[in-house]
């Protein structure tokens, strides 16, 4: 029963407007200039350096690169759905990479049973994670800190272990071919196909599945209520514990296969993997639209932020920017994008109590 | 200091929550303010300590009993600078902090930036002894009990200067021990001079503890600061519930047939909560109402239903197979059991999500095929809703907290629908909804009990529960007092039985 | 007329010192009581020797002040990335401006606190401008910072500064060392600051519980803008430190001090929602850390066990922490 001094209906429903002003209009514009600045920025470096269009020396590798970041962006959009966090991607990707490399290394795997093995170790990790966080109600912020630390010793110490010291530098078969290979090299006839590297179907294929999972399916559906409020999803009958589980275990999995794909351009795999990835991981989604909060995701709008972020590092390298002056320019990207966000917040507050 | 608010007015989208409201405070007394559920208490309140601004009249204060000043407050802090102080029934300490501390923190004594902790003290020994408490000054809050944690939230009102002092709901977590002592300290506060507002549904209390009351009802106080010794309980009751007979129009024509078995039994069910013995049935067609007041476990009782808490005795029935349900999940798909909530906002509908998508929540295992599921098929569900409920909408994709309160109402209420539940438990369904879209769901709730659902209907509004359900059953403190037959809906008769039931205890 | 009781039963003595000193922190005295001894013990008293003392408490100081930098914003409840490499920033900056510039200790080392403080102002102010959980936006400016402090010298090395300096850092007092002297001098005033002065209790309440500091007149945003200048002076003490006691910098400082800036507030018993501090409390726990490290060399075990361990333990001591107080879902 509600009592005399709980929020009344019409206070709350002042309070709930303003948030709920941020609706379609906002999305569509955002995703929209996105593309205007990668493009813009595309011609800008292209300009100023025309090695920027070359295929083998720029556009080839940011692909790769690209692929790579566009998976560790959805794996944090996995739980951004929520209204959770992941911070321990980093750590996941390197264990899953782990994972791989072992079996490798001492069972000799074939390619993608590595990969299966990558995937199914994040997938285990993430759902750890997903569990303390429904078993104690311990916010996921908190528990994947700790995890993060966590990780970070064990992750040392299994590659200390079992590795020469740093890294496995076993090469699978099909791994030097998925490093150094793109598509243009296979011809049919005079038909070659376009200088795409083989690593970017991987980053297709798991783009596909979530914008699925999350666009059609029940099961994303039901995620997003969740994030959108825990309360009413489980009073509206959604297994919400299961659906946390699931979405955590899906940001493991899908470290997992960043931390694969990034092995695989390396051509190793180390202890150091995944360490750049929580920056990006966040970067990505919100610079594409998706909510913090919860609720809402944008799998197109996370690429495109992959897509800019990914522009603007490589250009600015082929402009001899140093790697710390990079970092300067990205954070500053991510707090651009926060404050823009919060500006839009504040806008359509003044919208909605006027109207 | 006096205190008057002057036809207060205050409205929200659809709602006029407050409708020309008086109140008038004298210093040393102890005045109530009482009224049901959606009566505008807790917006006058809210007005008065500056979390709201009023949207008509005025509020004054005489701050030497003499001269009246206009005020207004723009924040809760303004308010408590005027002098006004409140008591909320969840507590507002700093565990960390001690006692003294916390009654001083306001304006804590300093000499160049440091805390001067013997002034401190001594301020906070000189309210304590004020109100003749014996405090451990040095304690943390956090090892007080919820009851001494509340005198301290009264020492502190008193070392802001407060001269008036809301109490909202003060004793309903306390033992009757606890609660004396809370009343022999705020006698001390009258005594010095303060105003004491005290907000409360135990009438036995306010009977015993205040001398002059306000009654408010639909927005307007329909009995203003008179002498409590002027009225009877019965007369106070009368006043808080009554209304003009002309709104109700009870549809005799209901019969519901209550033969076979009921849809939902429960047998001398136990829970973790606190119940014991809820024994209740209904049928399919009936309406049973659960009536009593804030924290008598109605809804609690509904959540043990559903799974959230623990059964710890008795039997629960559905179409007479003894079942345990453990999630909300279980009881909509095995058994058909739906729970409209009462706090439609944060547990009943998704603000932030499409209307389409907050009906079709319950059934997206029906519609998904291989795991899939299409908008399309979504939205010709909504528009089967839109229709037979007279839900006004924009589109499909509109975001459900864009809707009216009753639309969202009509939302949360589509999603079990959808569903095909068969029995319904619904829960406030009509708190801060405009009397036109009232009378409107009260016809759908007819409606649905016309189509077989039954219905397990909780409500605070006795006026709506008279007209609506066809048995009426009185929940105090976890146990149920009794049972009323509503079947001719007179609310003359129901409303004198209800009542009667619910002061069943202090009548011994 | 009697006074009203309201006292309930008076629990013995001893658990009132415990429950003044607090469960932990007498806790973690036992156990910090219990390592010493025993590693005294099974090193046959090489622990004693005063250049191993000297050791032990040197490399000290520096977790110290950097644990105290983080708990003071989770004292407001929030957390700091940046105070790792604010660290670092803040000693690169002063060795440049010694070695590049000329410029004279006596005012390289205020400029050091100063580009701390004004640090973790702006860290301040963006939290309470974007409203954003603070791990993001000092997410962003550790980012930033992390690059700064190439802008510096690139991945050059800083020496030869100011020899007094390093030579007073490397020094020892009365048989302590004097970057710890300084370590415990900071961890009395953080102390001090947070018992005694009105904008320390001010900062705590609106941890505690914010909306009754703000009914109680209490600006909720100055308490987080000042934690964070706070924590980035702090930061900014710990560059100082580094400067005096090594003798020469580089960019990569502050690196990994960000696992120990959380480790020591942490175990020592700070609760992530804010609200509490424990000087003592971090002290110690910083104290263990030290006295396991010390354990490693010794025994040479794998360091990569002692980071598996700290992380556990840490891991361990949120869950503990969070799922007493019983916190709802996010």
């Amino acid at each position: 029963m509600t009592d005399v001094m709980a929020k009344s209906e019409p206070e709350a429903l002042e309070e709930s407007l303003p948030a709920v002003q941020r609706g379609l209009p906002w999305w569509a514009n955002q995703r929209f200039g996105l593309v205007v600045v990668i493009t813009g920025l595309v011609v800008l470096f292209s300009t100023l350096r025309p090695s920027f269009l070359n295929v083998d020396l720029t556009l080839v590798p940011m692909q790769a690169d690209l692929s790579v970041f566009v998976v560790v962006g959805l794996a944090q959009l996995s739980v951004l759905s929520l209204g959770h966090m992941n911070l321990a991607v980093g750590r996941m990707a390197a264990l899953s990479a782990f994972a791989a490399g072992l079996t490798y290394d001492r069972l000799d795997a074939p390619l993608f049973v590595g990969l299966l093995v990558a995937l199914v170790a994040g997938a285990l990790v993430g759902a750890v994670a997903g569990l303390i966080i429904t078993a104690t109600g311990i916010s996921s912020f908190v528990v994947t800190l700790a995890l993060d630390f966590g990780l970070l010793g064990l992750v040392s110490l299994l590659y200390a272990g079992f590795t020469d010291g740093v890294a496995f530098s076993v090469h699978p078969a099909g791994m030097d071919t998925l490093r150094f290979d793109n598509m243009s090299d296979y011809c049919s006839g005079s038909v070659c196909g376009p200088p795409i590297p083989l690593v970017v179907p991987f980053a297709l294929v798991a783009m596909l599945a979530v914008g699925i999972l999350f666009r059609l399916s029940r099961v994303g559906r039901e995620i997003l209520m969740t994030g959108s409020s825990l309360r009413t999803a489980r009073l509206s009958g959604i297994p919400v514990n299961r659906r946390i589980l699931q979405a955590h275990a899906l940001s493991g999995l899908l470290c997992g296969l960043a931390g694969w794909l990034l092995a695989m351009n390396n051509g190793a795999f180390s202890a150091t993997l995944g360490e750049q990835f929580l920056l990006p991981s966040f970067l990505a989604p919100v610079l594409g639209g998706t909510l913090l909060a919860g609720g809402a995701v944008s799998v197109l709008g996370t690429v495109l932020g992959s897509t800019l972020t990914t522009v603007i590092q490589k250009g600015l390298n082929l402009l001899q920017f140093q790697f710390d002056q990079l970092q300067i320019l990205i954070g500053g990207v991510l707090l651009i994008a926060l404050s823009l966000d919060r500006v839009r917040h504040v806008i359509a507050e003044r919208r909605g109590v006027r109207t | 200091m006096r205190l008057r608010a002057t036809r207060l007015v205050k409205v929200f989208p659809g709602v006029r929550a407050l409708d020309g409201v008086n109140l008038s405070l004298e210093p040393g007394s102890v005045h109530a303010l009482l009224g049901e559920n959606g009566a505008g208490k807790s917006t006058l309140i809210k007005i008065l300590t500056g979390v709201y601004k009023g949207d008509g009249g005025t509020v004054s204060v005489a701050p030497d009993d003499v001269a009246w000043e206009t005020v207004s407050f723009g924040n809760p802090h303004e308010s408590i600078a005027a002098g006004i102080g409140v008591v909320h029934q969840e507590r507002n300490l700093v565990p960390a902090f001690s006692v003294a501390e916390n009654i001083a923190l306001q304006h804590l004594p300093r000499k160049r930036g440091i805390v001067d902790r013997a002034a401190m003290k001594a301020r906070a020994a000189e309210c304590l002894q004020q109100l003749d408490l014996d405090l451990d000054l040095d304690a943390p809050v956090s090892s007080l009990s919820v009851a001494q944690m509340q005198l301290v939230e009264i020492a502190k009102a008193l070392a802001t200067r407060s001269r008036v002092l809301l109490l909202d709901e003060p004793t309903s977590t306390l033992t009757p021990e606890e609660a004396d002592r809370l009343y022999r300290v705020v006698a001390k506060l009258k005594d010095g001079g303060c105003s004491i507002v005290l907000v409360s549904h135990k009438l036995e209390e306010v009977f015993a503890v205040a001398d002059t009351v306000t009654v408010l009802r639909d927005g307007r106080s329909v009995c203003e600061s008179r002498p409590l010794a002027d009225l009877t309980r019965s007369d106070v009751v009368d006043l808080m519930v009554g209304r003009q007979f002309a709104e109700l129009e009870p549809d005799a024509l209901r019969n519901p047939q209550r033969t076979g078995e009921p849809a939902l039994e429960l047998d001398a069910v136990s829970t973790g909560r606190g119940h014991r013995e809820v024994s209740l049935t209904v049928h399919p067609g009936e309406i049973v109402g659960l009536y009593g007041l804030v924290g008598a476990g109605r809804s609690e009782l509904a959540r043990a239903l559903l799974g959230l808490d623990r059964i710890t005795d008795g039997r629960v029935l559905v179409r007479g197979v003894p079942t345990t349900i453990s999630s909300v999940n279980e009881a909509l798909s095995k058994h058909g059991i739906g729970y409209v909530t009462e706090n439609r906002k944060e547990e009943g509908v998704f603000l932030e999500q499409t209307i389409s998508r907050n009906v079709a929540v319950t059934i997206w295992g029906r519609l998904a095929r291989l795991g899939l599921v299409r908008d399309r098929a979504e939205d010709q569900v909504l528009t089967s809703y839109v229709d037979s409920l007279g839900i006004k909408v924009s589109g499909p994709r509109q975001l459900a907290g864009q809707l009216s309160g009753g639309n969202q109402q009509k939302i949360s209420l589509a999603k079990w629908l959808a569903a095909d539940c068969s029995i319904l438990v619904i829960d406030e369904p009509t708190v801060g909804i405009d009397v036109r879209t009232k009378a409107a769901f009260h016809q759908l709730i007819v409606d649905l009990a016309e189509k077989g659902l039954a219905i397990l209907l909780i409500t605070s509004d006795l006026p709506e529960m008279v007209t609506l359900a066809d048995r009426i059953l009185v929940m105090h403190q976890y146990r149920l007092t009794g049972e009323v037959d509503n079947s001719e809906h007179r609310y003359d008769v129901a409303s004198k039985q209800v009542v009667r039931l619910m002061h069943a205890e202090s009548v011994a | 007329m009697s006074a009203t009781r309201v006292e309930e039963a008076r629990p013995p003595a001893v658990t009132t010192l415990v429950h003044r000193v607090g469960r932990t922190e007498a806790l973690l005295f036992a156990l910090a009581l219990i390592a010493t001894i025993t590693l005294i013990i099974t090193t046959h008293g090489n622990l004693l020797h005063s250049d191993t003392i000297r050791a032990v408490l040197q490399y000290l100081a520096v977790p110290i002040v950097i644990g105290l930098a983080q708990m003071v914003v989770l004292a407001v409840g929030q957390m700091s990335l940046s105070v790792g490499v604010l660290t670092g920033l803040s000693a690169v900056v002063s060795a440049g401006l010694m070695v590049d510039h000329g410029v004279t200790p006596w005012l390289a080392v205020p400029g050091a606190l100063l580009i701390g403080a004004l640090a973790g102002l702006i860290n301040g102010l963006l939290v309470v401008a974007t409203r954003i959980n603070g791990f993001i936006v000092t997410l962003a400016t550790m980012t930033i910072i992390s690059g700064l402090r190439y802008g510096v010298h690139g991945t050059g090395t800083y020496d030869g500064y100011a020899p007094g300096l390093v030579k007073f850092g490397r020094a020892s007092i009365l048989g302590l060392p004097t970057v710890f002297l300084v370590a415990v001098a900071v961890a009395i005033a953080v102390a001090w600051f947070f018992r005694r002065s009105v904008a320390g209790r001010q900062l705590l309440a609106s941890g505690g519980n914010p909306l009754a500091a703000r009914l109680s007149g209490i600006s909720n945003d100055r308490s987080v803008v000042l934690a964070h200048a706070l924590s980035g002076l702090l930061a900014g003490v710990a560059g100082v430190l580094v400067l005096m006691l090594s003798g020469s910098v580089n960019a990569s400082i502050g690196d990994d001090l960000l696992l120990p800036s959380f480790a020591a507030p942490i175990i020592g018993g700070v609760a992530l929602v804010g609200g509490a501090v424990s000087v003592l409390g971090t002290c110690l726990a910083a104290y263990v850390v030290r006295l396991v490290d010390v354990a490693q060399a010794q025994y040479n075990i794998n360091p990569r066990w002692v980071d598996l361990v700290v992380g556990g333990v840490v891991l361990g001591a949120v869950m503990l922490s969070q799922s007493k107080d019983g916190t709802d879902e996010t």
